[in-house]
């Protein structure tokens, strides 16, 4: 499959406003002149035929102080000079360090259009976090490209252990994170379903079960035997061409699963076969494993029962995360899958999500080199995931070791989620996307959210291949490794 | 097995506080359709009481920051921003969000638990520059499959021997030092002087309720309040201690501030409080350039408990103005670490505080080198107390606290220690640790964001130095 045969399609938002960055003031001087509607390319002033005023300006469609150099710049143009253009106070309640009120805006413009933003005054690459990604800065060569874009491939293997199981390339070298039935709705995840499919990519179950609806998209779904084993049974794991061990995920490391009873309604706890109410926590660890020898019967059974699937392990990031990627190499894995400390969740211990362990930028660096010298680097596969927001978070991953990333929060994000972090209780997401209230989970179809999710793939992956091509790559598999493409803006000159 | 510690956590809300993180206002242009009402899940939005034919002002102490009504509201008449207020209090180190976290375990004694990902900074001073480290696939030395209710919280307060010396016959000749138990890893220091006594005595009582300890002047120790002194720790001065005897002889612990005399004295005055009973003895030790030296030279000098203390966001105590600082977090590893060389770091306890703000404060210290942590400011805030840092410190305890309950504003601080040792037990869970007194200077299961950083990042980024010097 060719990202370029993708089909991109325009999906506004299904909200009557953004969220403005800009702040357009009518004054009191104002004399309805329409001058301003007449100026304004984005729809910013509005004049209804036969109205006498002028509507109030709609803030969010304004493209800022970088307008000024337009002959159409609103402020200058009024006559009466009754327009003024200031930073809206309401931004700042977007966003936080880690995925900034750009980002968030950035992520939906693209998701929208399918193509990273045009406007210049979005910081969308990097976050605000000081450290981490957030220091480190791509490294392009002088010179023009001289790679024609339609040469440069960003397909990997996920399987280089050449043992006859299936021979699985995805198109991008990303994959949706494991978001369970009950920590989100089903729209949300059939649409990372069919987002997958139309990627061949993959996208992930989480561990709540295997809901019937995903059927269709069985060769694009890994679903994940996770310490609770909430709705694992044969047949799941033989429909599927992944299977993902969850030993730990990196917003709670050393902690199970948080599913708060609210959001476990009668259809999630069909599902699990649990109790419709009872807030359901996942053990930890799994208590079938105490060493790597218990690790490699717990492969052996998966790839008994499915002699095909591929075995992805999922990790978070202790001191040791090295061991524990060769070890789960030496037991047969395909894919190690190390999910940093920072990285996304439906509901986690705030004392968690911040202070243990590592972020993932480290642990890509300690895991990949540690795999090189093992010699065990090239028979599997890296996947890096917790804190991967954007285009140029991927690129750097990869180039400090990774194969490929997988995303979560991006996705939601896609779907118009503002990280306000109410996931947990209650009736869930207030904006329908992980909630699984028979109100607000149908607050958007799968259409709409689906096509969400593919434009903001095809966004990053147009980034990707300009980067590529920057670097004068024809695959994305020549990134891996390349830290001499990255500098830190702490350590390099 | 001995009896399981349980805290009992009992909702409690203080209905004194109107502070908010985000403040929604409702424009001129507001036609009262009610879009926003039907839309918010919080119900932010009402009609008005009195004319439901008009909105009420949003409530927005309710808000979680959904952007619904904002997105929503056909005429985009609603607007947003982040409180002033709420932004002002704190400073650098008491951020504003601090607040807002304790305000929430003070009132439901739970852990936090909160959707999405973590949002802050990646790395900061003290104690944010560090992780605590997690255990993936769990030995079978660990707790295992019987879980947290086997993970113990508690620690020993007093002197340690380094070794033990038997007779020709193998009959013990050592004479083993008595220690105090606390169930949990954090005691209350010493209360504000202006509180109000149904303050003060809640404090005491919730100390009692937790089994823990009180640091209270003796001057404070009304015979009501001396009712607890199984849970004080009796604050006095060389001088005082003659005059206080009895209080003594019934204290299981007794405090004395630090002074350069007091070196010298030690001896004398731990003789005249072990004539008067049993009490252990805490050397209190304001943190300054010097401390590691001092808290040495006390403990070689006979020493059980040595209390450093920081001020209160955890900074050293400048010798002359506009010298730099060290902060909480490396001035507990300074202490250990000199004890460590000096090999007599098992045999004395060491108390940190300054600057515990937080539950993840507690463990990263004793990983650092701490035996245990105390409390002050943390006790306030879950009374709704603010604190101001700039321009200079102030706490402002909020109007008509005096007139709550001592029950309420006790269970206010036990709730916030429930919280806090319920997240004592994740991050030891994680971690795979069993004991609270394994923590104590584990840097092998704490990850320092300079190491790891220059580890990683420097080792590939330093500019390397140029060939053939």
């Amino acid at each position: 499959m060719k990202p370029s045969t993708v089909k991109i399609k325009k999906m506004p938002s299904r909200f009557k406003h953004q969220v403005p960055k800009y702040k357009v003031v009518r004054s009191s001087a104002c004399i309805s002149c329409g001058t301003c509607a007449e100026a304004c390319p984005h729809g910013v002033h509005e004049r209804t035929e036969g109205h006498n005023k002028v509507k109030p300006p709609i803030d969010y469609k304004c493209i800022g102080f970088e307008c000024q150099n337009n002959d159409f710049y609103c402020v200058a143009k009024c006559p009466r000079k009754a327009l003024s253009l200031t930073v809206n106070p309401m931004y700042e309640t977007l966003g936080d360090y880690r995925w900034t009120a750009d980002m968030i805006t950035a992520t939906w413009i693209m998701a929208e259009t399918g193509y990273p933003p045009e406007r210049k005054d979005l910081e969308y690459n990097t976050g605000n976090s000081g450290g981490g990604f957030d220091k480190l800065r791509l490294k392009f060569p002088a010179g023009r490209p001289k790679i024609d874009k339609f040469e440069i491939s960003t397909e990997i293997p996920l399987n280089r252990r050449n043992d006859g199981r299936a021979e699985i390339v995805i198109s991008t070298p990303v994959y949706g994170g494991g978001m369970s039935f009950g920590s989100v709705s089903l729209p949300t995840m059939v649409s990372k379903a069919r987002n997958a499919t139309i990627w061949n990519t993959f996208t992930c179950t989480g561990e709540g079960g295997y809901p019937e609806v995903l059927e269709p998209y069985d060769n694009h779904v890994i679903t994940q035997v996770a310490t609770g084993l909430f709705g694992v049974r044969e047949e799941t794991i033989q429909r599927v061409k992944i299977v993902e061990f969850k030993y730990a995920q990196g917003a709670k490391p050393g902690l199970g699963g948080h599913l708060l009873g609210e959001k476990n309604t009668a259809s999630v706890a069909r599902m699990r076969e649990a109790v419709k109410g009872t807030s359901l926590f996942s053990p930890f660890p799994f208590h079938s494993v105490y060493s790597i020898e218990d690790h490699k019967k717990h492969i052996d059974w998966i790839k008994e029962i499915n002699p095909h699937a591929l075995v992805s392990v999922k990790v978070s990031t202790p001191n040791d995360v090295d061991m524990v990627a060769v070890g789960s190499y030496y037991a047969g894995a395909h894919i190690i899958h190390i999910d940093g400390g920072y990285g996304g969740t439906g509901a986690a211990p705030d004392i968690a999500k911040k202070n243990i362990a590592m972020p993932i930028e480290y642990a890509i660096t300690k895991v990949h080199n540690f795999l090189k010298d093992e010699g065990a680097r090239d028979a599997i596969t890296l996947i890096a995931s917790g804190g991967i927001r954007s285009a140029h978070d991927l690129v750097k991953a990869i180039c400090l070791g990774a194969d490929g990333a997988v995303i979560g929060t991006a996705e939601m994000v896609s779907l118009e989620c503002v990280r306000c972090g109410n996931c947990e209780s209650g009736r869930g997401c207030a904006r329908g996307i992980a909630s699984t209230d028979s109100e607000l989970a149908d607050l958007f179809n799968e259409e709409w959210a689906t096509q969400r999710l593919t434009n903001m793939y095809h966004a990053w992956n147009i980034q990707l291949v300009e980067i590529l091509q920057k670097f004068g790559m024809k695959s994305v598999r020549e990134l891996v490794g390349r830290t001499d493409l990255l500098e830190h803006i702490d350590y390099s000159e | 097995m001995p009896k399981k510690y349980h805290i009992h956590p009992k909702l409690m809300p203080l209905n004194l506080n109107s502070l908010f993180k985000f403040k929604i206002e409702r424009g001129e242009n507001c036609i009262n359709c009610g879009k926003c009402t039907k839309v918010c899940i919080y119900e932010a939005h009402k009609r008005g009481k009195d004319d439901p034919r008009k909105m009420a002002d949003p409530n927005t102490m309710v808000c979680r920051n959904c952007f619904r009504c904002i997105q929503e509201c056909p005429r985009g008449a609603l607007e947003k921003s982040l409180d002033k207020d709420f932004l002002n209090i704190g400073g650098s180190y008491w951020k504003s969000d601090i607040f807002i976290t304790l305000w929430k375990q003070a009132e439901d004694g739970k852990v936090p638990v909160t959707g999405a990902g973590y949002r802050g900074p990646f790395t900061g001073d003290g104690f944010d520059s560090m992780w605590t480290d997690m255990s993936e696939i769990v030995r079978p030395t660990r707790d295992g499959i019987h879980g947290r209710e086997y993970i113990s919280t508690s620690v020993e307060l007093g002197r340690k021997l380094n070794h033990l010396t038997f007779g020709d016959k193998g009959q013990l000749l050592s004479q083993i030092h008595p220690t105090v138990d606390v169930p949990i890893p954090i005691i209350f220091d010493i209360p504000l002087d202006n509180l109000s006594p149904n303050v003060k005595m809640a404090q005491v009582k919730a100390a009692a309720e937790l089994n823990t300890f009180i640091v209270l002047p003796v001057k404070e120790i009304t015979p009501k309040i001396g009712k607890y002194i199984n849970n004080i720790i009796v604050l006095l001065t060389p001088e005082e201690i003659d005059k206080h005897q009895g209080l003594i002889k019934n204290a299981r612990i007794v405090a004395l501030e630090y002074t350069g005399k007091l070196e010298k004295q030690l001896p004398a005055l731990k003789d005249k409080i072990k004539k008067a009973g049993n009490a252990l003895t805490i050397i209190r030790v304001p943190v300054t350039k010097s401390v590691e030296g001092i808290v040495s030279r006390l403990a070689q000098g006979g020493a059980e408990i040595i209390h450093i203390v920081a001020d209160y966001h955890g900074r050293e105590i400048p010798e002359s103005a506009g010298e730099s600082y060290r902060i909480i977090k490396d001035i507990i590893r300074a202490v250990h670490l000199k004890l460590v060389d000096d090999r007599i770091r098992d045999e004395v306890t060491i108390i940190a505080s300054g600057g515990i703000a937080m539950a993840e404060h507690v463990p990263k210290a004793m990983l650092c080198g701490a035996d245990l942590t105390a409390i002050d400011l943390p006790l306030l805030i879950a009374l709704g107390a603010r604190i101001y840092e700039e321009p200079e410190k102030i706490i402002v305890l909020p109007d008509g606290l005096e007139k709550i309950t001592v029950k309420t504003v006790k269970q206010r601080m036990i709730n916030l220690m429930s919280a806090w040792h319920s997240q004592l037990l994740e991050v030891m869970g994680a971690m795979g640790i069993r004991e609270a007194r394994r923590l104590r200077g584990e840097t092998g299961r704490a990850i320092f964001f300079e190491e790891i950083d220059n580890e990683t990042f420097g080792k590939l980024f330093k500019k390397r130095e140029t060939k053939n010097v």
